[in-house]
């Protein structure tokens, strides 16, 4: 599915090269990526205000019964946008799984299980080597999978405190509380988890935009998914290869 | 000569009229000032109440107000000298100010005072209770019946509605200022002597029943949420944001519950839920906002407050709580009522989902977050030993194999 693709940049240094860019992420993912970025930001921003509501800094900003009705609409539209997205990204994926237009390589495997306690090894200075990362490694398939029963979480349970009464009826009412609390605290744990989680590994551990720009540089993909590389290219990860460079 | 003298004579008395009546006239109705002094009632009294009931002990005693009403003038004295103002010694005139020795000699003449009719008359008389009382007549000045006054209501209660005129009864304990146990009682029927409609509703209520039956004097009465003197207008939404602190002045406090084995934690848990939370957040942000969220009374009722393990009317019965979810959640069905934890902390055997959705959280949120911080930390400090070391230790190529360094000039993955 990846395809390689080249720019040629002029370097004043080191004369013309050649550096390969793979492709990562379609389009359609990108965008998907910004609205769940921007549905979960806004969502959990006027989620928090509701969560501390004893707070001071909370009730100023919910002063008064309009602006708490304001805030806990625009919770319910990002909640909309992000339901819908939820149920695309799903749809899409059933859709082209069935179809073996998709590789299914965000399901986690036994070589995960076996990749991340390479990985503990490597970090504690057991081992020398670095595991070889397939397209998503584990460390990317542990965010896809906790923000997916997160936000499963979120979205189950929210319905069940926007529509108390349906929700009793249909299960029981002592869900209702229950999914308040669930709500609740899962909130914290997915904002947590992102903020310690994700934006670590995307931002401090290395820059990766590859959610933005769709692509990955050889560079990137010689390092972190390396088996991925290979299984492109045919080439060696253990030799660096120079036969881009012209 | 002789004219002249008449003339002399009609000038001086015109003078004299012109000079001593509106002397006269304000000696009798000069509005009374705050209060003359805090210690009035013990400075010797100018005119005895002999001399008062001379004429007053005399029940045929009678007067015809303007409108014609004749109103009777005659006092026992044995009712004054049974009240506490009695007791102190105080005589007619320390409150009735507004007479003076004419009216002594000529009571038809001077009769000190007039009024419309009878309340107007009550109305008058009134003001002489902030000569001593000049704070509670202040407070009462605010409340929701002097508003109702103000508003030409002649009827809303004032001092002596409540207090009655020579019958005042001691309300407090001279020492502790506390009220007196009698008090307690004498509470509700008094503010029932206009608002009984209310008062057969609270008699028959918890607190109501509590107090008239077994003489309770834990229970509230009609003051304890209403307040004594400026009493405010219940109706408000500023009234019904602050109530659950006029619940929980005594729910909250184990000193009163634990005698009656209630759970202080009604309150702690009602701002812990949904209604509660909002309710505290616009009570403290916007107190005057009017609001849909319940408070305590919207369950338990106003004045009517049942137990909750009544028979008929108690909220334990599911029948009964679901009419309460129903007023606002038109179509809760019986499942509805269990969303609502019922002041109950959950635990395994109340409310067990909630309690191991908790218990979930309190393990998961460590040992996920906790593990993930740990993965991190290690991850940078892998990244910043790996980066010092490489200066000294650089692991060689492999032999055959060109460089360490690609295209761009960093580090490959593997060194």
């Amino acid at each position: 599915m990846s395809a390689v693709s080249q720019s040629t940049s002029t370097l004043r240094s080191r004369g013309v090269q050649t550096i390969r860019f793979f492709a990562r992420f379609t389009l359609g993912q990108r965008w998907e990526h910004l609205l769940l970025f921007v549905s979960f930001t806004v969502l959990f921003l006027t989620g928090v205000v509701q969560k501390y509501r004893n707070e001071v800094w909370s009730q100023d900003i919910l002063s008064s019964p309009e602006r708490l009705t304001l805030i806990r609409n625009i919770h319910h539209i990002a909640a909309i946008v992000l339901t819908i997205e939820v149920i695309y990204h799903l749809a899409r994926a059933i859709y082209l799984l069935a179809r073996r237009k998709m590789s299914p390589a965000m399901f986690p495997t036994w070589q995960d299980v076996k990749d991340a306690g390479r990985m503990i090894g490597y970090l504690l200075f057991l081992t020398k080597e670095k595991p070889k990362f397939g397209k998503y490694n584990f460390e990317q398939k542990i965010t896809y999978w906790f923000l997916f029963f997160g936000i499963g979480i979120m979205v189950i349970t929210g319905l069940i405190i926007w529509f108390p009464v349906q929700a009793a009826n249909l299960i029981s009412g002592a869900i209702v509380p229950a999914a308040k609390l669930a709500h609740s605290t899962e909130a914290i744990v997915a904002g947590v988890f992102v903020l310690i989680w994700h934006f670590y590994h995307v931002h401090l551990e290395r820059l990766n935009l590859s959610i933005f720009t769709g692509r990955l540089n050889e560079d990137d993909m010689r390092k972190y998914h390396a088996a991925e590389f290979e299984r492109l290219t045919g080439e060696s990860t253990d030799a660096p290869d120079r036969g881009g460079q012209v | 000569m002789h004219r002249l003298r008449w003339a002399l004579l009609t000038v001086m008395a015109l003078a004299a009229v012109i000079v001593i009546a509106p002397r006269a006239i304000a000696a009798r109705f000069a509005p009374i000032g705050p209060a003359v002094s805090d210690r009035l009632w013990q400075q010797p009294p100018p005119v005895t109440n002999d001399a008062c009931l001379a004429c007053h002990n005399d029940p045929s005693l009678q007067k015809k107000l303007y409108n014609g009403e004749m109103w009777s003038l005659s006092i026992d004295l044995k009712d004054h000298a049974s009240s506490v103002h009695g007791q102190a010694g105080l005589a007619c005139v320390q409150c009735h100010t507004n007479f003076d020795e004419s009216h002594v000699k000529n009571p038809v003449q001077f009769p000190g005072f007039n009024a419309n009719d009878r309340r107007d008359a009550s109305l008058k008389l009134v003001t002489v209770c902030q000569q001593c009382h000049a704070d509670q007549y202040a407070k009462a000045n605010d409340s929701v019946h002097a508003r109702a006054q103000k508003a030409g209501d002649v009827n809303a209660a004032i001092c002596t509605d409540c207090h009655t005129a020579h019958t005042v009864r001691r309300l407090t304990d001279p020492v502790t200022k506390q009220l007196l146990p009698d008090a307690r009682q004498w509470v509700p029927l008094t503010c029932a002597k206009c608002h009984s409609t209310i008062y057969n509703q609270y008699k028959d209520s918890v607190h109501g029943a509590a107090l008239t039956q077994e003489g309770n004097l834990d229970v509230p009465t009609c003051i304890d949420c209403h307040g004594v003197h400026n009493i405010g207008d219940p109706t408000t939404a500023a009234f019904r944001l602050k109530s659950p602190n006029l619940c929980a002045k005594c729910h909250a406090d184990p000193k009163i519950m634990d005698k009656y084995g209630i759970s202080t934690q009604v309150l702690n848990t009602y701002v812990a839920d949904f209604h509660g939370t909002t309710v505290t957040l616009f009570q403290k942000e916007s107190p005057d906002a009017e609001t849909n969220k319940p408070v305590c009374f919207d369950c338990h009722g106003v004045h009517d407050i049942a137990r909750t393990d009544d028979p008929q009317k108690g909220l334990q019965l599911k029948q009964n709580i679901l009419k309460r979810c129903q007023v606002c959640h038109p179509s809760a069905t019986a499942n509805f009522s269990a969303a609502w934890l019922s002041h109950y902390i959950p635990s395994p055997d109340k409310y067990p989902v909630v309690y191991f959705v908790n218990v979930f959280y309190q393990i998961f949120i460590p040992a996920v977050l906790g593990s993930m911080a740990i993965l991190v930390v290690l991850d940078i400090s892998s990244i910043a030993r790996r980066r010092l070391r490489k200066p000294k230790d650089r692991p060689q190529p492999p032999a055959g194999k060109p460089s360490d360094t690609d295209v761009t000039g960093k580090e490959s993955s593997h060194g």
